[in-house]
């Protein structure tokens, strides 16, 4: 852990992002020490700070280096990987003061946006200045940010058209880990932020490497234009392995379809609020539907969107399935039981994005933790199986979330575990269930964990190529030569 | 501008302006007014996942915190608050004077709570941002040196500002008619008895109007609220008691208050937080008028002619679930075009000046009222109108070079009201 004399420190900082916005009070830090989720023991927040502009951020990473402290990228420190936590001490840099949308290009359909830019702020700002256009939908909470949202791999409810949040970013302004200011994609030659094409894609640099390699302080994100026609289809089916191939095969029709994911009962009746004693342990047993798909189509004018219904329901009937409207499955629940539900679709009155207590919160107990991760879309139903089997063995209720990428090129498969925050007996299974979920999935093929906590990344590590791990220390070397960037985080964490 | 001011069917919290969830199953039923022990099982259910931040709504999301703009740092928001409370409450973190200043920063506007969608956090956490302020007071780190000294004027004085408390009715104009046998009292209060004067002046001859018997209070003392909301019950509530024989006195069975302040602190915290059942019943000004309206006791003659955009005082609002009187009043003014701010009712911005923050954080206090202010005049309005004096002051205070009028709706209605000839 680092040592330091935080005063002089502070003084330093305070200079450059002004006093009131730097603090080494006990009272602010304890809520950068911890991400109050997920199982992952604490860190150690030294100092935070909040900067205001990409400039300030350079002052801070100068300064950073000057004294070998570690810095921490941070937003909303809500992720299930507990990859924002300080690991080694040092400083946070809290970049929610950076929370501006600086522009939006309706023709080549993107919004250039601060760092620090949370969903909701990105949301708010394209209803009252842009409301025929669209970014994604997040299932995270609003306040979570957009930017580390993507750089890590998280998605939307267009993944279905466009991948994950990486797979949406035009580019970047990042501070290096040495405070060189750099951009890269088509920014950084010219004034558009249109895409990341042709020069070299070193987006890359930034992805996927969970704040170890620098500070991104500006990016562009591709928005969707708000389409008039859309319907949010349920399609029930009794187990997983039944529903899958259904959903397999509409990912692959296209149809207007720009989302499909499924979740079993147990996440179901998460979303729905209820209590984990509430919880229906094993639906299978019960003869409930264990699966719950939820497919979105959209459409121009109203003939495509009839078709596209119409082709989707034919498809359903080759599966011997009966899908049905998300309204008409939500009104099928009791007014109370629908929790949060009614903030997924607008068909239903719903607002979007989701406005859940949170995933973690599903039991209430106000923890959770998954083991999430990109994989073939062949092994969905084969990890389900998996997770399900072990959760139910530690008699916890199983929770599954999956959603198909891309056309069907790939997906997301999470298994989450909730557990009581205030009960160190329940933190602990907790961490047992999720090792043993790991272990056993990671035996397929492809199975990779995203936003990984530290005993992920060691199994990365283990695993990757050795050349591979050789030019991702040459990397990291070259853009964080003095290791403070998140240290003991990412794939490069020691 | 982002139009989210329809008006929708929503059910409330009894006796509150918090909306309530009925849409989740397993809701716990809590007590209020009870002790941060009582609560802390519930504040780790947070994940300070920042829904409180923001209000939510089908055409867009505003801020709604003050607080939390103002201060930035997570600890200023809901979240960080309810997990402050948490750490003390489970020996995570201790009791300093910067963490009681944290939860000071705040005026208890309550708009966090009605964004947060885990149920008992959505329901209850007003209680605990209360008795984390009660517990500051209990281990002599609170209220701050301003708030603190307001309190000893209280007790010198009878009201906050240190006034002369022989002055308190030198607003009473000789023409307004009161009745010494009457049961109504109208509670003035110290910030319009002393700040906002024409409040008192404008409801007194309201009530004249009206033909309705009241009187003013021989000896009306502070409410105890500007006492109360720091976080110093016991003192508050020695107030409550001297104000209450005062009532019994007079044998007052009822009360109009023109204040929101006033109208939630006899309404709601002497018989529910204090357990003094006065049995007296308590109307703000609006209800009472809206009861006139209801039963055609009042007419609205003259036509005002006016934009006008109204701030719900959270008081009133969040706090007691008054929303619509004031409105339905303005709506039956001839010549009145009513126009929402986006952030209206349950949802209402604060204007920063309850909770002891005007006192003691004039930086945050200016900073609310002047988001405040920007809102109301992107509604290109004439004025906005308030009913409360402590909102009006405060708007007052931080408009600049006249660019929007601050009324209360006493005036208004004042003003259009079938006068009685003085």
């Amino acid at each position: 852990m680092f040592k330091m004399n935080n005063s002089d420190i502070v003084a330093e900082l305070g200079k450059i992002v002004g006093d009131r916005y730097v603090s080494e009070e006990p009272e602010i830090q304890f809520l950068y020490h911890y991400d109050f989720i997920t199982a992952e023991p604490e860190g150690k927040c030294d100092i935070a700070i909040m900067p205001e502009t990409a400039e300030e951020v350079q002052e801070i990473v100068k300064v950073a280096n000057k004294y070998k402290i570690p810095i921490v990228p941070w937003v909303s420190g809500i992720n299930f990987g507990s990859i924002a936590t300080p690991r080694k001490g040092g400083i946070v840099v809290d970049l929610r003061r950076m929370n501006r949308i600086l522009e939006v290009n309706e023709d080549d359909m993107y919004a250039v946006i601060e760092g620090g830019t949370a969903w909701a702020d990105l949301k708010g700002y394209l209803d009252k200045y842009h409301p025929n256009f669209r970014a994604g939908i997040t299932f995270s909470p609003p306040g979570t940010g957009v930017v580390p949202s993507c750089l890590c791999y998280g998605m939307f409810d267009l993944g279905m058209i466009g991948g994950t949040g990486a797979e949406f970013l035009n580019g970047l302004e990042v501070v290096l880990g040495t405070g060189e200011l750099v951009r890269v994609g088509s920014c950084s030659i010219s004034n558009k932020w249109y895409g990341r094409q042709p020069l070299p894609d070193l987006a890359g640099l930034f992805i996927g490497w969970e704040g170890t390699t620098g500070i991104a302080t500006k990016v562009a994100i591709k928005l969707w234009p708000k389409l008039p026609y859309r319907e949010d289809i349920a399609i029930l089916a009794q187990t997983v392995d039944q529903g899958v191939p259904l959903l397999l095969k509409l990912s692959k029709a296209g149809l207007g379809i720009v989302d499909i994911i499924f979740v079993n009962m147990g996440w179901c009746q998460a979303i729905q609020g209820f209590k984990e004693k509430s919880v229906a342990m094993n639906p299978v047993e019960l003869g409930i539907p264990d699966f719950v798909g939820l497919v979105t189509t959209q459409a121009y004018t109203e003939d495509q969107h009839k078709a596209q219904c119409k082709a989707i329901e034919e498809i359903c009937k080759e599966f011997k399935i009966k899908p049905q409207s998300a309204k008409s499955f939500l009104e099928s629940f009791p007014s109370e039981m629908r929790g949060g539900f009614v903030d997924i679709f607008p068909g239903f009155g719903g607002y979007t994005p989701f406005q859940a207590w949170g995933c973690w919160n599903f039991s209430r107990g106000g923890g959770g933790e998954w083991i999430g991760s990109y994989c073939s879309t062949s092994d969905i139903a084969k990890y389900y199986n998996i997770a399900r089997e072990i959760t139910l063995k530690h008699n916890k209720p199983p929770q599954f979330y999956s959603r198909i990428m891309f056309g069907g090129h790939y997906c997301v498969a999470r298994a989450n575990i909730c557990f009581d925050k205030n009960d160190p007996e329940d933190i602990e299974r907790t961490r047992i269930i999720l090792k043993e979920i790991f272990d056993a999935v990671h035996q397929l093929d492809g199975v990779i964990m995203y936003k990984p906590p530290l005993w992920v990344v060691e199994h990365h590590k283990s695993k990757t190529l050795s050349s591979t791990t050789k030019l991702i220390t040459k990397i990291k070397k070259l853009l964080d030569p003095n290791n403070i960037m998140n240290p003991g985080q990412g794939i490069e964490g020691d | 501008m982002i139009n989210i001011s329809e008006k929708k069917e929503m059910k409330f919290i009894e006796d509150k302006g918090i909306s309530q969830l009925t849409n989740i199953p397993d809701i716990e039923k809590l007590d209020r007014n009870k002790s941060l022990d009582y609560y802390k099982d519930f504040l780790y259910q947070c994940g300070k996942c920042g829904t409180c931040r923001t209000a939510f709504h089908e055409n867009g999301w505003p801020r709604i915190c003050p607080s939390g703009e103002f201060g930035k740092f997570e600890a200023y928001y809901l979240g960080g608050k309810n997990l402050l409370a948490w750490a003390v409450s489970s020996n995570r973190l201790k009791w300093t004077e910067n963490l009681a200043k944290i939860f000071y920063q705040c005026s208890v506007c309550l708009a966090c709570t009605q964004q947060c969608q885990i149920p008992e956090i959505h329901n209850y956490a007003g209680e605990w941002l209360m008795t984390m302020r009660e517990k500051a007071v209990e281990k002599g780190l609170g209220p701050m040196s301003e708030q603190k000294k307001y309190s000893e004027h209280v007790a010198l004085e009878y009201n906050p500002y240190m006034e002369n408390h022989k002055d308190r009715t030198n607003w009473l104009p000789s023409h307004v008619k009161q009745s010494q046998d009457a049961k109504l009292a109208y509670f003035v209060g110290c910030t319009t008895s002393y700040r906002e004067q024409n409040i008192a002046i404008n409801t007194a001859e309201i009530l004249n109007s009206l033909e309705v018997d009241f009187k003013i209070l021989k000896d009306e003392h502070c409410c105890g609220s500007p006492v109360y909301m720091t976080g110093q019950t016991e003192k508050a509530k020695e107030i409550a008691e001297a104000n209450i024989d005062i009532f019994k006195s007079e044998g007052i069975e009822k009360i109009i208050t023109s204040c929101a302040g006033c109208y939630r602190t006899l309404k709601d915290t002497y018989p529910k937080k204090f357990r003094l059942d006065h049995g007296i019943e308590i109307l703000h000004l609006p209800e009472f008028i809206q009861d006139k309206m209801n039963n055609n006791e009042i007419k609205f003659r003259n036509n005002i002619k006016m934009k006008l955009t109204y701030h719900d005082p959270c008081h009133i609002g969040r706090h007691m679930g008054i929303y619509e009187p004031p409105r339905d009043i303005l709506n039956n003014i001839p010549g009145i075009e009513l126009i929402e701010m986006p952030r209206n009712r349950q949802n209402a911005w604060c204007c920063g000046s309850g909770g002891g923050v005007r006192s003691s954080f004039k930086d945050l206090s200016s900073f609310a009222a002047n988001e405040r202010i920007e809102e109301a005049k992107e509604t290109n309005s004439d004025a906005i109108v308030s009913c409360c004096p402590f909102c009006l002051n405060q708007f007052k205070a931080n408009i600049k070079n006249n660019e929007i009028k601050a009324l209360d709706l006493s005036e208004i209605i004042n003003k259009t009201i079938e006068h009685q000839n003085f």
